[in-house]
């Protein structure tokens, strides 16, 4: 069984194609990474203004006075301090955007003006700890993590599309008339599957971390995902979690897309004649539920986000009310995911052995 | 070992390729022969279990093949006419690859490999990739693979196809060499490969066999009837369209002998000759197709 899962697997990675598509999604988280950082802007208000690497240091100067718990006492501090200077010539100052700490408390406790709303934290929070600290760089992360995971998720389709139906091209003859060809064959097919899957997520996933690590450094990942700036706001994630926390899920979810994706393309790729076909039907059922238009109130939205495309998404899963134990909503992927490799195993394998050659 | 079909028929629509076969294979080399058509294919495929039967049954020793699983496929070799392969294998790759489908062990695999890639005489391009091969090496191949796990039955689709003449007598050993305590089946349009090889000709015809014996028996079906005459060269279009011509040869004087396959002789200097089985194949199959 080893042996057959190796030529597998070779089979699987060692395309040209598949090669080109992994070094492509590299590529783009590399390139997401750098541009995000490169388009950030901070002005400390007073003399300190510049952009990438620059605004980042100036976010990160400007967080470290607010660190902490966030109070009245701070949000007030921060109004003071960043309050506009100049005529905003009738712009809200709600959307006003000179570093990551204004944009977050303007986005909550500031007028049209640029004063204070009158609201307290508890107003805006209730009894949540919000832990203030540089999140935009991983608020930013994520956001570019989401992007990267669809891309993956393709690519994944286009890695396990030709697993069952490539061999129609005429290789099933020799294979079905093996010994191992209807039996132990499908489940070396499924567990190389799986297994490419699984480390080709790893190996992007660890690469985009990477990336933000080099960019950002390890500072906020204690701290809350709910200060964020106004891009972070309105249809954010709604639950106090640290972008530590965030980023576990967001790993987690992007595991789950892959190994989702990987069942549902597994079954298309046994049940049709043609790779090109398995690809497409592939793409077409993971590309489906953004095409349900399926408010977030309808009891059935709860099932939608449980589709791999929303994992990788992640924004609408997480989203989700929390339940009883304070998990979130999220954590049903796992065994959405378990379900459908489970399915795409059996069904695979049943229909690759029934097979008729033609 | 005893194969046998019992009522087999496999129909694809309203088009019946197998129809109520009953067929009875023990030890020894069977040729397979038949137009385009005939149902040969078929037979083979569902003889492989890779194909379901719309009725009758395959049995192996009285026992049901889509039962037996992996002890019959154990048991097989399969040489397709037509298939695939991954083109950044190498030869080797390939070989190795199905010993591990056909269950093979690391020790037997060595061996195997090695004695089959010399057996075709691949040995020297043995890591070569598969892409870069031509058409009589890629058939070669395949013989490889299908003989790769010493299979008790061997089915070979048009396992000449591709080959030059050399490759031919080198398969031809080779099969015979093999056949020993085993079913080999094996169907061509070539039909002196089989002439040598084999020991029962089946004579396929839309899904049915037509007639089936030892190859010089066979023949005698159509004793009196094979004819030899020389004609002008210039003359042999208008007897090629009037007369069932199965070969003809040009000699000198502007004269050519055509062997002539007719119930009476077909002109006064014909000479009635010993019947071969490409005579009988033509008798059988004049049109060159399965009507």
């Amino acid at each position: 069984m080893r042996k057959l899962i190796k030529f597998e697997l070779r089979k699987i990675l060692t395309k040209r194609l598949m090669l080109i598509a992994i070094a492509a999604v590299i590529l783009l988280s590399i390139l997401l990474g750098v541009s995000i950082s490169q388009s950030m802007y901070a002005f400390d208000g007073t003399s300190n203004e510049g952009t990438g690497q620059t605004a980042i240091s100036i976010d990160k100067s400007i967080v470290a006075k607010y660190k902490g718990v966030l109070t009245d006492e701070k949000v007030q501090q921060m109004m003071a301090d960043f309050k506009p200077k100049s005529d905003l010539h009738g712009m809200n100052a709600v959307y006003l955007y000179q570093n990551a700490m204004q944009s977050a408390v303007f986005a909550r406790f500031s007028d049209i003006n640029g004063d204070w709303n009158g609201l307290s934290v508890a107003d805006v929070f209730e009894n949540e700890k919000i832990k203030v600290g540089y999140v935009n760089g991983w608020l930013c992360t994520s956001q570019n993590m989401a992007k990267v995971s669809i891309v993956l998720s393709l690519v994944i389709i286009l890695m396990i599309a030709p697993v069952f139906s490539g061999e129609y091209d005429g290789v099933d003859n020799i294979i079905l008339t093996s010994k191992y060809g209807k039996t132990k064959c499908g489940t070396a097919k499924v567990m190389a599957s799986l297994l490419a899957t699984l480390l080709v997520t790893a190996f992007v996933v660890i690469t985009n971390i990477m990336i933000a690590f080099m960019i950002y450094g390890g500072d906020g990942l204690d701290c809350s995902i709910l200060f964020g700036p106004l891009a972070f706001t309105e249809g954010y994630i709604p639950f106090n979690i640290t972008c530590g926390t965030l980023l576990k899920y967001q790993v987690l979810l992007a595991f789950t897309s892959a190994a989702s994706v990987t069942g549902i393309t597994l079954i298309l790729s046994a049940a049709c004649k043609n790779q090109m076909v398995a690809y497409v039907a592939s793409v077409a059922i993971y590309l489906l539920p953004i095409m349900m238009p399926i408010a977030e109130t309808d009891l059935l939205f709860k099932l939608i986000v449980l589709m791999p495309f929303y994992h990788s998404q992640y924004i609408s899963i997480m989203s989700v009310e929390q339940m009883g134990n304070g998990m979130l909503y999220a954590v049903w992927a796992i065994p959405v995911a378990i379900i459908l490799i489970t399915f795409g195993f059996a069904v695979s394998c049943r229909v690759f052995a029934k097979h008729q050659v033609s | 070992m005893e194969l046998k079909t019992i009522e087999l028929t496999k129909m694809y629509g309203s088009k019946t390729a197998v129809n109520h076969l009953n067929i009875t294979l023990s030890n020894g080399v069977y040729g397979l022969l038949g137009a385009n058509g005939a149902g040969k294919t078929t037979l083979m495929r569902l003889l492989c279990a890779i194909q379901t039967p719309t009725s009758g049954k395959i049995t192996l020793n009285g026992k049901k093949i889509t039962g037996l699983g992996e002890e019959y496929r154990g048991l097989l070799g399969y040489l397709p006419q037509h298939f695939g392969y991954y083109s950044d294998f190498t030869a080797l790759d390939f070989l190795l690859y199905v010993a591990a489908l056909k269950g093979l062990n690391e020790k037997t695999t060595k061996i195997k490999v090695k004695e089959q890639l010399e057996a075709v005489g691949l040995s020297e391009v043995s890591n070569r990739k598969i892409k870069t091969f031509s058409g009589g090496m890629k058939q070669r191949l395949g013989i490889a693979q299908a003989m790769l796990n010493d299979p008790r039955i061997l089915i070979l689709d048009e396992p000449t196809a591709g080959l030059d003449p050399k490759e031919r007598v080198r398969f031809r050993n080779l099969i015979s060499a093999f056949s020993k305590d085993r079913i080999v089946i094996l169907s061509t349009h070539i039909v002196s490969d089989v002439e040598f090889i084999a020991g029962e000709i089946i004579m396929m015809k839309s899904g049915q066999i037509l007639h089936s014996g030892k190859p010089q028996e066979i023949t005698t079906e159509i004793d009196g009837q094979v004819w030899e005459c020389t004609v002008p060269t210039n003359c042999v279009d208008q007897y090629t369209t009037a007369l069932n011509i199965s070969n003809s040869r040009n000699i000198e004087n502007n004269c050519t002998v055509l062997r002539v396959i007719a119930d009476c002789a077909p002109m006064t200097n014909a000479v009635q000759v010993r019947p071969n089985l490409e005579d009988l194949y033509l008798f059988y199959f004049k049109g060159g197709n399965n009507q």
